[in-house]
């Protein structure tokens, strides 16, 4: 199969495509940032804005069978949030479009449990029909939402591309470079006084399994994806052996987005919710239906992630 | 020599009166799934419990002097638990839950549904989280049932913890959520009384301006609280009595509508009262019976 793979200068696109279930394929990867490690993805790379005419020449000239997209922007990159909103969005609006155009067979679209926002009204345990709260409280999560949505509503409109959209859970692993993973790498990671959420995580080898296992078996959906157990955020920090910095349990997002400003660094002020309460999601449907189970327990994946 | 003798000695002699060794034995006797990192499915930790479970089993033993009857039973595998809820704070839950971990045998955790208001309190929702509680959303509750746990519900919710002392074993609406629940995942229901813990914090008045600056249902006021501060959340040491029933399994249609459920309900309430009333009839009325 020909497999045309967004987001290829992040971690996840390269450990997808050089899984070695992944070599039957020929994989072309694109993405809007520098392709620093071009050299890792094991096929052709181009540096392209998804919300270019760049995309159309290409998806028009390749003709693909399938499609990753796993290229969603983060809010801890150096994008301003119009520009990430217009990559985020209208980026993959215009890869769907395409997708149809083009008739690519399958689509897989990597969304985030973020999405489900950090709320006291969530059960825990979300299934994918749960309201995507995550709008109510954070504009800064609005094109995650949009994103989200799209795909859900593409894999509707158009049956003839087999869509899945798939929401992880905290993804952790050596490679991969998101806020909280970050955060832990560093040995620094905030809590909030008197809190101590549960949260999910799942090893980025086990991440591109479960992306590979739709490739491999194409299934329209939404489906949550999560590791083996639930763990609150203190024995997180300590299996890491980093150190948390208390925070008061009255700081808002507001205040955090000041600081960071103030210090000039990103941070995604929407955290300071996901540090109160527990986003946890149900994953059996995807478990049943991919006949997928993670390999890598919660306490290796985090222990992985300690300096060496 | 003999300083460390006499300590050993001591500890021992407080080992024994705590029964620190009987709730560790117990603690490994409970059947849970564990993860890796030692957590079960909904955030129960066996280590936390070691150091929580004897704290509330000094109250549960010594303090409000709790006696249980018809432990017997108790049944195995998924079983909706539904008991009558007063005192301000919950200490009926906690004591029922001691009661169904210290003398069910296997020990057994209840799975009490907290408010949803809880979450926001910072420790006490972690401690709870710990303790094996989630917050009551029909969805846990399946999820908790699915996986054949016991789930400990109050019906009454805050408008039972709320109500004034002169109100006590007065049992408010119960809704019909719990019994929809039941009987889509074919849980029997377990009626539980407890009597004595409405009189641990006798409500004679109620604030409401101040529960709504707070979020809260219902703000207090006792002879204690909030006059004496923190002194006033000294809860009173009324004796507890937990009673429970014969469990009790009903055949209706999940979906039938309010009317018909409420005739189920209103069956349960019954048992419930009753049990009140032997309860109230062997243990004494009163806060000092």
């Amino acid at each position: 199969m020909k497999i045309l793979v967004t987001g290829a200068s992040g971690a996840t696109a390269r450990l997808v495509a050089s899984a070695p279930i992944g070599q039957d394929h020929e994989w072309v990867g694109v993405d809007p940032r520098p392709l620093k490690s071009a050299g890792y993805f094991p096929g052709k790379t181009h540096v392209i804005n998804y919300a270019s005419r760049q995309l159309d020449d290409l998806m028009k000239q390749e003709q693909f069978d399938a499609v990753l997209h796993l290229g969603r922007i983060r809010d801890s990159q150096n994008y301003s949030h119009h520009h990430r909103f217009e990559l985020n969005v209208v980026g993959t609006q215009r890869l769907l479009e395409l997708c149809e155009k083009t008739k690519v067979k399958q689509l897989v679209v990597l969304s985030t449990y973020h999405v489900y926002g950090a709320h006291r009204l969530n059960s825990l345990y979300l299934t994918e029909d749960s309201p995507l709260r995550a709008i109510q409280t954070y504009a800064d999560l609005s094109d995650a939402v949009e994103l989200d949505h799209a795909s859900t509503t593409f894999m509707w409109k158009v049956p003839h591309v087999t869509t899945t959209v798939l929401r992880p859970v905290n993804v952790i692993g050596r490679h991969v470079k998101n806020t909280l993973t970050s955060m832990l790498k560093a040995g620094l990671c905030p809590r909030m006084v008197g809190f101590d959420p549960l949260m999910q995580f799942i090893d980025e080898k086990d991440m591109a399994r479960a992306i590979l296992s739709v490739l491999g078996a194409p299934e329209p959906g939404v489906y949550n994806v999560a590791g083996e157990g639930v763990i609150p955020l203190s024995q997180v920090i300590a299996q890491v052996g980093a150190r948390s910095v208390p925070v008061p349990p009255l700081v808002t997002s507001g205040m955090i987005r000041a600081i960071a400003k103030m210090l000039g660094v990103r941070f995604p002020a929407y955290f300071v919710d996901f540090f109160k309460y527990p986003v946890i999601l149900k994953d059996e449907s995807f478990r049943e239906k991919f006949q997928y189970q993670p390999k890598v327990t919660t306490l290796q994946a985090l222990s992985n992630l300690r300096p060496l | 020599m003999s300083f460390s003798n006499s300590l050993d000695q001591w500890i021992k002699g407080l080992k024994n009166a705590t029964e620190y060794d009987v709730i560790n034995a117990r603690i490994d006797d409970l059947s849970l799934e564990l993860n890796s990192a030692g957590f079960d499915r909904w955030g129960l930790h066996k280590e936390s419990l070691r150091s929580i479970a004897p704290v509330i089993h000094v109250l549960y033993r010594h303090y409000f002097r709790v006696k249980v009857s018809g432990i017997q039973n108790f049944p195995e595998g998924r079983v909706v638990v539904v008991g009558n809820h007063g005192g301000q704070l919950p200490i009926d839950a906690l004591m029922v839950g001691l009661a169904s971990f210290m003398e069910a045998s296997p020990p057994r955790i209840c799975r009490a549904m907290i408010e949803r208001w809880i979450p926001d309190i910072p420790f006490i929702s972690t401690l709870f989280n710990r303790m094996g509680a989630v917050v009551g959303d029909p969805k846990v509750c399946r999820d908790l049932l699915q996986h054949d746990q016991p789930v400990l519900v109050f019906p009454e919710g805050a408008r039972g913890t709320g109500k004034l002392y002169k109100d006590r074993y007065q049992l408010q609406k119960f809704g019909t959520g719990f019994l929809r629940l039941a009987l889509e995942s074919q849980a029997p229901i377990l009626p539980v009384a407890i009597v004595g813990a409405e009189e641990v914090y006798p409500g004679v008045g109620n604030i409401k301006s101040l529960a709504k600056i707070l979020g809260a249902p219902y703000f207090p006021v006792t002879p204690l609280f909030p006059w004496l501060g923190p002194l006033g959340l000294v809860p009173l040491p009324s004796q507890i009595h937990v009673r429970f029933a014969e469990p009790i399994r009903i055949d209706a249609d999940p979906l039938a509508p309010e009317e018909e459920l409420q005739k189920h309900v209103q069956h349960l309430k019954a048992i419930i009262r009753e049990q009140i009333q032997v309860g109230l009839r062997e243990r004494g009325e009163g806060i000092f019976p």
